[in-house]
């Protein structure tokens, strides 16, 4: 247990001078290994000052944090950030240093030689999904903003540290790019296996992001310190199923998977395909439409009945174009993706954007049903007790092991 | 598809560094070209008269250069001083630790330039003697606000954000300053030690008067045995000596802006 242990705050508190009221009082968690811890809690409550008092960013009053079993407060404060990946809202990027700067600044800080240093940042650029001979030399400023996340990320990750604080890295970007930075980045984490640190205000990410979710209330007091299963099955107070809403089972949309539900088929033609055939296709076989697709499998659009004309001889750039989900996108992703096309199914395509199957709505509304079903019988069961569960036992931040193993 | 193509080929040209200097031409061409035709025309009408004894004495290769170069030498240690001490304070007191310090050294500051800076010259030489180390103090009491201030000014506009960044990352303090905060806050300072350099060269007229030599001579001689020929030689001389200076300013700073900003 205390190897698995990463990171533990053990009765951590923040005084400001001449407030009468702690920032953060007496807060006690582990962390594990590999795991995304969520800090979550309304604007104010304490969060990101509770994240940064474990890269000593902000120093603690009282209470003792450890990172892989060392006393913070013992290491140098420069040393144990080089440990500590850090990714803020936009990115933080400096705007007067190239992509390639802004990556390669904690490896230079660590001395590594030139050529040492471009091929890391080459292979961070790769790995966030950015074209380094495009994006390298380019200044913060002539990118997007899911680009200057990314690229965040990529500087975060720059001395490989085994821990990243993210403090909600992906607040500032509109919601299409937010979903797809964290499908992104949850896809990254698997390869990876980071231990992190995430602070957000959205409930609906930290339950899409979060192996273990810390509902913070006042004064970063954690109300509730468990998985997100548990979080929306049984809250632990009042306030905490305040905070995760009305509605626990639609919240759960943002819990499932797009893999954890069996998948359509889809007819699938190239654009080549002839208009009078399609038709055919669709009059033997009762589909609503079929899905066109490019060499490499990659869907392009839906294509019904309505859509064919049949003195046409192909059947390019005919029909809705057919938006995409990944498996690792939530069933809330793939709604609003059906919402946005209003065509009523989701592609599922794989990392390269080659085709898997099709979610339908009926599948969706299908595995809604169950789940209110299921919330609704548990509910009535836990009636007959007492509303509330309480905290599941693991939930409460165990103090400190550190076994002499270590 | 043409939006991002179009985005591509802007980001391109921005990052080519030809159009800099073009730039840098473009828009700093008229100065030395009015400078050039004012110090002609002024040359072609002192030779136009009949100059006597009096005015041929101030009025010729040797002492014009011996008094533009006392000039131009106070003026550059003043400067030199003025940014060494300037920044350097300025450095330190936008550190966490002294932070409360800044509005008294900003005070004291104010002090050297609002007194007057004939007073304030007199004043030192009384207490020092005169001659030019004195006129040297006096000019950097004078010059160091704009410079101790802008360097406030320009390290706590430097976003916090950024600061905090750099050091989430695990840069040290030391590269921080000097890799983010420096680099961001130098148009600021720049600024600061070009208004300094002409109000230097401004001020530097009255060192005549503490017997430190400079262009100021030529006014005072001027002025003093009503030689209008020699009054307006030392007044165009300071002044197109301030405005090549402050000329020069603004293409360094062009230079040195850091790119990615607006």
């Amino acid at each position: 247990m205390s190897d698995d242990v990463m990171i533990s705050l053990d009765h951590v508190s923040k005084r400001y001078r001449g407030q009468k009221v702690p920032a953060v009082e007496n807060v006690s968690m582990t962390i594990h290994r590999g795991e995304i811890v969520v800090l979550v809690g309304p604007s104010g409550c304490g969060k990101t000052t509770t994240m940064k008092m474990i890269n000593r960013l902000i120093e603690p009053s009282s209470g003792r944090i450890t990172l892989d079993g060392a006393d913070v407060t013992s290491l140098n404060p420069t040393e144990l950030r080089r440990r500590i990946g850090y990714v803020i809202q936009q990115g933080g990027l400096f705007p007067h240093m190239s992509v390639a700067t802004n990556i390669g600044m904690v490896p230079r800080m660590l001395g590594w030689d030139r050529r040492r240093i471009d091929a890391r940042v080459d292979e961070l650029l790769d790995l966030v999904g950015l074209e380094p001979g495009q994006f390298r030399n380019r200044l913060p400023q002539q990118l997007s903003g899911g680009q200057q996340q990314r690229v965040g990320v990529a500087r975060a990750l720059a001395a490989d540290p085994p821990v990243m604080l993210m403090d909600e890295p992906f607040g500032a970007t509109d919601p299409l790019t937010r979903e797809h930075l964290q499908n992104e980045f949850l896809r990254l984490q698997e390869k990876l296996q980071k231990t992190i640190v995430f602070v957000t205000h959205d409930f609906d990410e930290a339950i899409k992001m979060g192996s273990r979710i810390a509902v913070l209330g006042e004064r970063s007091r954690i109300r509730q310190f468990d998985t997100p299963e548990r979080l929306l099955a049984a809250p632990a107070d009042e306030t905490v199923a305040q905070f995760i809403g009305a509605g626990a089972s639609l919240k759960q949309l943002n819990l499932r998977r797009v893999g954890s539900i069996a998948y359509d088929e889809a007819h699938l033609v190239t654009s080549q395909e002839s208009p009078a055939a399609v038709l055919r296709h669709l009059d033997e076989s009762g589909d609503w439409a079929v899905l066109t697709v490019d060499g490499e499998r990659r869907p392009l659009r839906w294509v019904g009945p309505r859509d064919l004309r049949p003195e046409r001889d192909t059947l390019d750039g005919v029909g809705i174009p057919a938006p995409t989900v990944e498996p690792r996108a939530t069933l809330r992703d793939a709604l609003d993706a059906m919402l946005t096309c209003g065509c009523g199914a989701a592609v599922v395509v794989d990392d390269a954007g080659r085709y898997r199957g099709v979610l339908g709505i009926d599948r969706l509304m299908r595995a809604i049903t169950e789940m209110r079903e299921t919330e609704r019988s548990r509910d009535r069961g836990v009636a007959e007790a007492s509303y509330y569960r309480p905290p599941m036992p693991r939930t409460l931040a165990a103090p400190a092991q550190r076994g002499g193993a270590r | 598809m043409t939006a991002t193509a179009h985005r591509g080929r802007t980001a391109a040209a921005a990052l080519t560094p030809p159009s800099r200097w073009r730039t840098l031409l473009r828009s700093h061409w008229a100065m030395p070209v009015v400078l050039a035709v004012t110090l002609l025309a002024t040359y072609l009408w002192i030779r136009s008269r009949q100059l006597d004894d009096i005015e041929r004495r101030s009025l010729n290769a040797d002492a014009l250069m011996r008094m533009l170069g006392e000039h131009l030498r106070l003026t550059a240690l003043t400067t030199v001083v003025v940014v060494t001490v300037a920044v350097g304070t300025g450095i330190l007191l936008t550190r966490p630790a002294l932070r409360w310090i800044a509005p008294a050294a900003t005070a004291l500051a104010n002090i050297g330039q609002a007194t007057p800076a004939i007073g304030l010259l007199v004043l030192l030489s009384i207490w020092l003697g005169i001659g030019s180390t004195t006129a040297l103090i006096g000019l950097v009491a004078y010059a160091l606000l704009p410079v101790l201030q802008n360097t406030i000014v320009g390290l706590n506009q430097v976003d916090r954000k950024l600061v905090e960044a750099g050091r989430g990352i695990g840069m040290s303090p030391l590269a921080v300053l000097t890799r983010v905060e420096l680099p961001l806050a130098l148009p600021v300072i720049l600024a600061g030690i070009r208004t300094a350099l002409v109000l230097a060269v401004g001020v530097a007229t009255l060192a005549t008067f503490i017997n430190a030599g400079g262009l100021g001579e030529l006014i005072v001689t001027g002025i003093k045995l009503q030689r209008a020929p020699v009054l307006v030689c030392g007044a165009i001389l300071t002044a197109a000596l301030a405005l090549l200076l402050d000329w020069l300013g603004g293409v360094i700073a062009d230079l040195f802006r850091p790119r990615g900003l607006g």
